[in-house]
């Protein structure tokens, strides 16, 4: 390490397009490269290969690092809907916030937010973790088949709805459980499996009271049995 | 009273408002305290093509030798913006398999598809639940779809398709997501969709991470980045709001519009949902082209008509009507021997018979073609399958060339409103085509 070179692209010369193109070739060789003026535009950093890392030296729009397949993400501000959707491998860091549906459809690799996460964080989330810093909004969770969404603050109204088998860790307050989600105790064993990824993306640990949100299975099933529930969708 | 009349038998089933199936449908809420989910499509009597019939050539018009010369039938689907799409779609017919998933479907019915498909140079979609590699080798050409439910939204498989298809929704139950009972979430269905095994599937009607139609605009262009600006994106969408829904999509930078109308087909919906939800395949398609041409986009952006298609007349009359190509769903799987004939006790198991079954739901297909189940796919042998697709299609496109060249066109792409006429005042009113006889449109607004 150490003769790394460090390769600046300037978004306001380029088109998302080209950018992208110079992206995914700079990271599927392993190099490092730094974004400049990416003013909220969309679809910057999508479909992205490994092994190489990228850092957008301030906010992002819609989408970014959606598709991809590896490589690391650096955003030094906030960013728009859908960041990571359908990631498969990679990491993604958000300096700031982002709006919603951080991580929709996420199947693998890691999404860290520092500050707060929009609406229906995590939905249809099929693998991978979501660690957000602050709050996530209305709807988190909804549908989500496997992984993790991870919230050091607290959880909108309607966290968990329709839940497959992802699960949700809250820290803090709980606003309102979403259709056939309820609050199970976290093993001391899963505690210390999400205090170990909440450390090693770099946030402090202190004694939280981690609620956790799973399925309460009882829409996964069209069952006369279950009625009143199925009454409420 | 007369000696020997029986004067309650007659009365028995006369009802038009409690007929037999509104009994048992009404018995079965009862007992079972949901509505109804079947398979198929809707039972009730629509307004369909059929009431539109063609003017082939006579005096007027020269008509081309219908059994020797040669009418063209290539079709090309999002070839009108050569900046954003550098591969268009091109097939050698106008007619391809409708999105039906791997999950409704067996691996052996998908597969059949592929080679048949392929065999006649058209192409087949994934439909929902992600791409299955032995549908992909079977298919020369395929359509990956991206549902709202992202079932293996993968971008290897992404970039590995011919065109990339965003679902909106479906003719069958519009405003919907999929369903797929237990029965059919097992073993490579459950892998692939990440599932809980044997649960009941209800997908989202809604997409993950976009809403409305300015998100939707981001979202195309993330495909097209993903996938090299080289496919076509297709949109498909219920025969609902026609125009409103058809210029949407069109300015969000769709390439291909494909409406499914209210026939539509469906390995399982909510039954209600099959017979009082969107609108006629006749009626959506001049709406659709009404709508492309009011923004000056019909050309531009091509339009695929599915939904209850069954034949070359359907074909023909939805070219005519203003389709660029059509989809054949439901047509295709009786093709591969949906409602044969065969294996009669495993109907009457069901509760059905060969010609009556709509049973896609139960998962228990009695000639393998709707079903997760080994044993009963083994009935569906995809050489054989793919033969008679393969051969349905020629069938459907001999019909289809020979009416366009009754009606004097040498390309199928020829045929326009005016080679038809309607047989109904609704079929008049509905598409703008003149009544059969008067040659005037009914259209008293």
């Amino acid at each position: 390490m150490g003769t790394m070179t460090v390769v600046r692209l300037d978004a306001d010369t380029l088109t998302p397009r080209q950018l992208n193109e110079k992206l995914r070739e700079l990271l599927a060789s392993g190099a490092e490269a730094v974004v400049e003026n990416p003013r909220s535009r969309h679809n910057l950093g999508v479909a992205l290969p490994g092994p190489g890392h990228v850092t957008f030296k301030g906010s992002v729009g819609y989408y970014c690092g959606g598709l991809s397949n590896g490589g690391s993400i650096a955003i030094a501000g906030n960013a728009g809907w859908g960041i990571g959707e359908s990631m498969a491998n990679g990491f993604i860091r958000v300096r700031g916030s982002v709006g919603q549906s951080i991580g929709a459809s996420l199947r693998g690799g890691t999404i860290v937010v520092e500050g707060d996460a929009g609406p229906r964080a995590g939905v249809a989330q099929k693998g991978g973790v979501v660690v957000v810093g602050g709050n996530i909004g209305f709807l988190s969770g909804f549908m989500a088949q496997r992984g993790k969404l991870i919230a050091l603050g607290d959880a909108s109204d309607g966290v968990g709805d329709s839940l497959y088998e992802g699960n949700i860790f809250v820290a803090g307050r709980i606003h309102g459980l979403g259709i056939d989600a309820v609050i199970a105790p976290p093993m001391p064993e899963e505690i210390d499996e999400i205090e170990s990824i909440i450390a090693e993306v770099g946030f402090p640990l202190k004694p939280r009271e981690w609620k956790k949100v799973v399925a309460g299975r009882k829409l996964w099933y069209f069952d006369k049995r279950e009625g009143q529930t199925w009454l409420k969708v | 009273m007369a000696q020997g009349v029986n004067h309650r038998l007659p009365q028995m089933g006369r009802s038009k408002i409690w007929t037999p199936h509104v009994i048992e449908d009404i018995q079965a809420k009862a007992e079972l305290g949901h509505y109804q989910i079947r398979g198929f499509s809707t039972f009730f009597n629509i307004p369909t093509l059929d009431q539109l019939t063609f003017l082939p050539a006579a005096m007027t018009r020269l008509p081309l030798e219908g059994y020797r010369e040669f009418c063209e039938t290539k079709t090309v689907l999002g070839g009108g913006k050569p900046d954003r799409v550098s591969q268009p779609l091109e097939l050698d017919i106008p007619i391809y398999i409708a999105s039906m998933s791997f999950g409704a479907l067996s691996r052996n019915a998908k597969v059949s598809l592929g080679l048949g498909a392929s065999a006649v140079g058209t192409c087949t979609s994934t439909g929902e639940g992600g791409m299955l590699e032995d549908e992909r080798q079977a298919s020369k050409k395929l359509i990956y779809q991206i549902t709202p439910s992202r079932y293996q939204l993968d971008l290897d498989h992404l970039r590995r398709a011919d065109a990339v298809e965003i679902a909106v929704g479906q003719g069958a139950k519009p405003g919907t997501g999929g369903v797929l009972l237990g029965a059919k979430v097992i073993d490579k269905v459950v892998e692939m969709r990440q599932l809980p095994k044997g649960i009941d599937q209800r997908s989202s009607v809604r997409h993950p991470d976009f809403l409305g139609a300015d998100d939707m605009q981001i979202k195309i262009e993330e495909l097209r980045d993903a996938t090299g600006y080289r496919v076509p994106i297709f949109c498909k969408l219920p025969a609902c709001r026609v125009t409103q829904d058809v210029k949407i999509a069109a300015k969000s930078g769709i390439d291909v519009i494909v409406i499914d109308g209210m026939e539509g087909g469906t390995g399982a919906s909510p039954e209600f949902l099959l017979d009082h939800t969107g609108i006629p395949t006749m009626a959506a398609i001049p709406a659709a082209r009404r709508a492309l041409e009011e923004i000056g986009m019909y050309g531009k952006v091509s339009l695929v008509v599915s939904g209850g298609l069954k034949s070359g007349a359907d074909v023909a009359k939805a070219l005519a009507l203003g389709a660029d190509a059509v989809a054949f769903g439901t047509a295709a799987l009786i093709a591969l021997n949906c409602n044969a004939p065969l294996y009669e006790e495993d109907y009457a198991a069901l509760g059905t018979a060969p010609g009556y079954c709509y049973h896609c739901h139960t998962g228990r297909c009695p000639v393998g073609v709707t079903t997760q189940d080994e044993e009963l796919q083994k009935r569906l042998d995809p050489e054989k399958a793919g033969e008679r697709i393969a051969s349905f299609l020629r069938a459907v496109t001999m019909e289809v060339t020979m009416i366009a060249k009754s009606c004097g066109k040498s390309n199928v792409h020829n045929l326009e409103p005016e080679d038809m006429r309607a047989l109904t005042l609704e079929a008049s009113a509905m598409t703008g085509v003149p009544l059969a006889g008067v040659d005037k449109v009914v259209a008293p607004w």
